[in-house]
């Protein structure tokens, strides 16, 4: 828009300085001119002439009216210029030529070239030189000349306007053949038309896709020539910086029509992600909007990618979604872009996600997207239940309920959705496919919830349906196996091993029931029979794997010990302590199963052991204790040994030690162990930082649980990127069991809406790595494991907003 | 991005086509000459490749892009000679 500049108090300040002489008026009224102050120059001119007429005083206004005339063209005005022009040539005819020139220019802007043309034609060199100036800065179509009447068929100027203007059309209309633009030769460097003849130039090597040649060309095109303003869309075009964020609709439209619509998307995404960063809304929105209509005519697969990034990104940031839902197309009753909300829901709010997926399934159903029965909706189902947390009592919590009776309850009078019912939601997907993924999870959910019986239940179900299916059957052994009901647990084996006998699952079955059984003798002082079990066990394939033989060998003194068998007793050490090799793995299992088996052991004789065997034989029963699921209590100098000699542990031994530490109950070794592999360049570093804060979560207080919360969402984090979902959903396990405490300083400050989680920055990543490897000092851990009872203490998730008073009193304990 | 796209194949495609619309591509893109392509090829073919993972596209899918930018991989690099027209306007607007 073009600015009037209002014009302020001039008079004072041009009065006719009194007894001032020429010189003092030349330098005051040069001085404004030189300031750009050409209005107040032309008043101190004009007064001056009024004062002082002659001759000088004429030239000097007719240089402040040429000043005028200069600045009123250079604002656009050029009507305004010319009617100035005119006046002074009325008025001071002896300076004609001087206004006639700067005419020319406010003539060629306003796009009448004929006065100068036909001036041209006839004047002198440096006229012409002066004209062409003119020309060469007002040219903005080289057709102007090539059809100009007024200059002659044969003038060189028309012949090469002509050349580049056939050029500039052959050149943007299509492929050009070799030597198309040869005729571009003719024109000198010093031509008012070699800017334009550099513009075809670079216009070819654009569509040549000779991106150094554009650029090369554009580099000699003066700034103040015509086909200058075209430079900064032309290095755009080609992926160079420097045309301004704010286009005008001539530049946008060339952009969008010459590069498609990849330099826009381009613009638009850098500015949407910018905007994301900044949690600018009202910029990432017209962002989106500009994006739309390029992904509205996309593949669906591009515009499904399009929306479930924005929405994900959106909800990453923390923005609310009203205003970009009411931007995105089709709206909340679309199948589809239920779908896609439910998905981008699920990481951070399942309940909501949940009620998502169930408005999907009923508009599916509806619209005939979805059948009512198939695998389609089962795996829909199956979906949603899977959205449940692993936790019964998070799931309790976020639905603001005391116990499953109530939540029933609820659901029924209607209170609750009837989608948070997640056995009726597994129901469903079983009828509709009784796939086995389907009973897995009830067996699984009863598992949850408490409930081995009808677990069990689920999984003779399962067992019926799929009788070749070998889980159900692993799944009945272990149960068995629990309740001490060995025999029936053999039955099922039995049953495993008709299916397929060299399944390791069923090995490993085999072993463990084998040894339970073996165990079973010793505790019931059969030693003989135990013998004779151990025996048949030597030559299970499973016997040699790993401290397997060690583990027998061990059982073997023991027995032979119960027996009396001295001879066999004291063969039987000699063989373990070499199999061991490893006096702190030897004295670990022994003990072990003298307390397990609850047989009073001969001592052993005592040997010492270096810091790498204490190491060594701490993983190694870890993993042996784990492997076999037998209870593994460690001394606490063996512990305490362990802690001191991390240094010396392998990357191996250190993962071996952090699950052990956990499986055990005894976080201090997981917290020190994580914190040395942590210290190691290891690419699975991530798992180190699950378990730090896997061991943090059993910490007491705030600040450790701040810290378990960083260490397992970087965790999360970079699990996910490395594609370990098994490390992910640890690592949303344990953060389900951390308590909100976000939420509760949310309450004490006043600030009513639940705190969003925001996406961690690298930087933020880099800082928790290096805080944790920096961080040696252990914690207070409890004594005994963290029951999972004590979150109920915690102030519900969702309760807060609409109960909020009554949840801040009875956090408090007020007597009355 | 879309599987279905770097396979070049209809959202309807079975498993025999899949299979021969990959090792149709793999052709254009070997690893050792082009390790990018067959890394899109692949991971094209690994979302594809059975009725399960196909569904599970459909009901699951597309993934969230983790960079925003990304998208931008979907318009191709394109030159189109728009004439003389939209180039000159550009000079003939008035200047601001």
């Amino acid at each position: 828009m073009r600015k009037h500049k209002k014009h302020h108090g001039t008079g004072k300040r041009t009065q006719p300085p009194a007894g001032l002489g020429l010189e003092a008026w030349r330098i005051r009224i040069e001085s404004l001119i030189a300031s750009g102050k050409s209005r107040d120059a032309v008043e101190a001119a004009k007064q001056y002439l009024k004062h002082t007429p002659g001759p000088e005083a004429e030239a000097l206004a007719v240089k402040a009216y040429a000043a005028r005339i200069e600045a009123l063209q250079a604002s656009g005005l050029h009507r305004e210029a010319q009617a100035i022009g005119a006046l002074v040539r009325e008025r001071f005819p002896a300076h004609q030529s001087q206004v006639t020139v700067l005419m020319r220019q406010s003539e060629v802007a306003a796009g009448n070239f004929d006065a100068l043309l036909a001036e041209l034609v006839t004047a002198d060199t440096p006229r012409q030189r002066e004209l062409e100036a003119i020309l060469a800065r007002g040219l903005t179509e080289p057709a102007v000349l090539a059809e100009s009447p007024v200059l002659p068929a044969d003038h060189p100027l028309k012949r090469m306007a002509r050349a580049v203007s056939d050029a500039l059309t052959a050149v943007t209309t299509g492929p050009l053949p070799a030597g198309a633009l040869a005729s571009l030769s003719d024109i000198p460097r010093h031509s008012l038309l070699a800017p334009w003849k550099l513009l075809v130039r670079a216009l070819d090597a654009f569509y040549r896709h000779d991106d150094a040649a554009v650029l090369a060309n554009l580099s000699g095109i003066p700034a103040d020539s015509g086909p200058a303003r075209l430079v900064p869309v032309l290095r755009r075009l080609v992926g160079e910086d420097g045309l301004p964020a704010e286009r005008s609709p001539a530049v946008t439209t060339l952009i969008e029509h010459a590069s498609g619509h990849r330099t826009v998307a381009r613009i638009q995404l850098s500015q949407l992600s910018q905007a994301l960063a900044a949690h600018d809304e009202r910029k990432a929105l017209a962002a989106v909007q500009a994006l739309l209509p390029l992904f509205r005519t996309a593949p669906t697969a591009l515009r499904r990618t399009f929306l479930v990034s924005v929405l994900h990104h959106w909800h990453r940031q923390g923005l609310s979604p009203d205003r970009l839902l009411r931007l995105l197309p089709s709206g909340k009753h679309d199948p589809d872009m239920l779908r896609l909300l439910a998905l981008t829901l699920e990481r951070g709010e399942w309940d909501t996600a949940l009620a998502m997926w169930d408005g999907y399934l009923t508009t599916a159903t509806a619209t005939g997207l979805l059948s009512t029965t198939g695998p389609e909706r089962a795996r829909v189902l199956l979906h949603m239940a899977n959205l449940f947390p692993a936790d019964p009592e998070a799931v309790l919590d976020t639905l603001e309920v005391d116990s499953e009776q109530q939540l029933q309850r609820r659901m029924r009078t209607g209170q609750l959705p009837a989608c948070f019912d997640r056995v009726a939601l597994l129901e469903r997907a079983r009828v509709a496919d009784p796939v086995p993924q389907v009973y897995r999870a009830l067996v699984a959910h009863y598992d949850q919830w408490g409930n081995p019986k009808r677990a069990e239940a689920e999984a003779e179900a399962w067992r019926r349906v799929h009788p070749q299916d070998l889980e159900p059957l692993l799944y009945l052994i272990r149960a068995a196996e629990r309740r001490g009901a060995i025999r029936k647990a053999l039955a099922f084996l039995a049953e495993a091993e008709a299916l397929d006998r060299v399944h390791p699952e069923v090995r490993q079955s085999r072993f463990r029931l084998l040894l339970a059984g073996a165990e079973r003798r010793i505790k019931e002082g059969k030693s003989a029979l135990a013998l004779d079990d151990l025996e048949r066990l030597v030559h299970e394939p499973r016997a040699s794997e790993g401290d397997h033989p060690a583990y027998l060998l061990a059982l073997r003194w023991i027995a032979a010990q119960q027996r009396g068998d001295t001879a066999a007793a004291a063969q039987l050490e000699q063989t373990l302590t070499t199999t061991v090799a490893n006096p702190v793995l030897r004295g670990l299992i022994l003990e072990a199963l003298g307390a397990s088996l609850k047989v009073q052991l001969p001592p052993f004789p005592a040997a010492a052991s270096t810091p790498g065997q204490v190491i060594d034989g701490l993983a190694r029963a870890c993993d042996l204790f784990r492997a076999l699921d037998r209870p593994l209590t460690v001394p606490a100098a063996v512990l305490k040994r362990a802690e001191q000699s991390l240094a010396n542990a392998s990357a191996a031994q250190l993962h071996a030690l952090c699950a052990g530490g956990l499986w055990m109950g005894r976080p201090a070794l997981t917290y020190h162990a994580a914190g040395r592999g942590l210290a190691l360049s290891d690419p699975l570093a991530y798992r180190f930082l699950l378990a730090r804060g896997q061991a943090l979560c059993a910490g007491r207080a705030f600040e450790v649980e701040e810290r378990a919360r960083a260490c397992l969402r970087v965790g999360r984090e970079l699990a996910g990127r490395a594609r370990d979902m098994e490390a992910v959903r640890e690592a949303s396990t344990a953060l389900d069991s951390l308590p909100d405490w976000g939420m509760f300083d949310a309450v004490l400050t006043g600030v009513l809406s639940p705190p969003t989680e925001t996406a961690l920055t690298q930087e933020e990543i880099t800082q928790i790595i290096e805080r944790e490897r920096r961080n040696h000092t252990t914690p207070q851990f409890p004594a005994t494991p963290t029951s999972r009872k004590r979150r109920r203490s915690k102030p519900p998730r969702r309760r807060l907003p609409r109960g909020l008073l009554e949840d801040i009193f009875s956090f408090f304990p007020f007597d009355d | 991005m879309d599987p279905f796209a770097v396979l070049g194949i209809e959202e309807t495609a079975d498993d025999e086509a899949v299979r021969a619309a990959y090792v149709q591509a793999l052709r254009t893109s070997p690893p050792d000459r082009d390790p990018e392509g067959f890394r899109r090829i692949r991971e094209a073919y690994e979302a594809l490749r059975d009725t399960e993972s196909r569904l599970a596209l459909r009901l699951f899918g597309p993934p969230p892009l983790a960079n925003l930018e990304e998208l931008l991989d979907a318009f191709p690099e394109e030159r189109r000679y728009v004439g003389p027209g939209p180039w000159l306007n550009v000079l003939r607007e008035p200047r601001r």
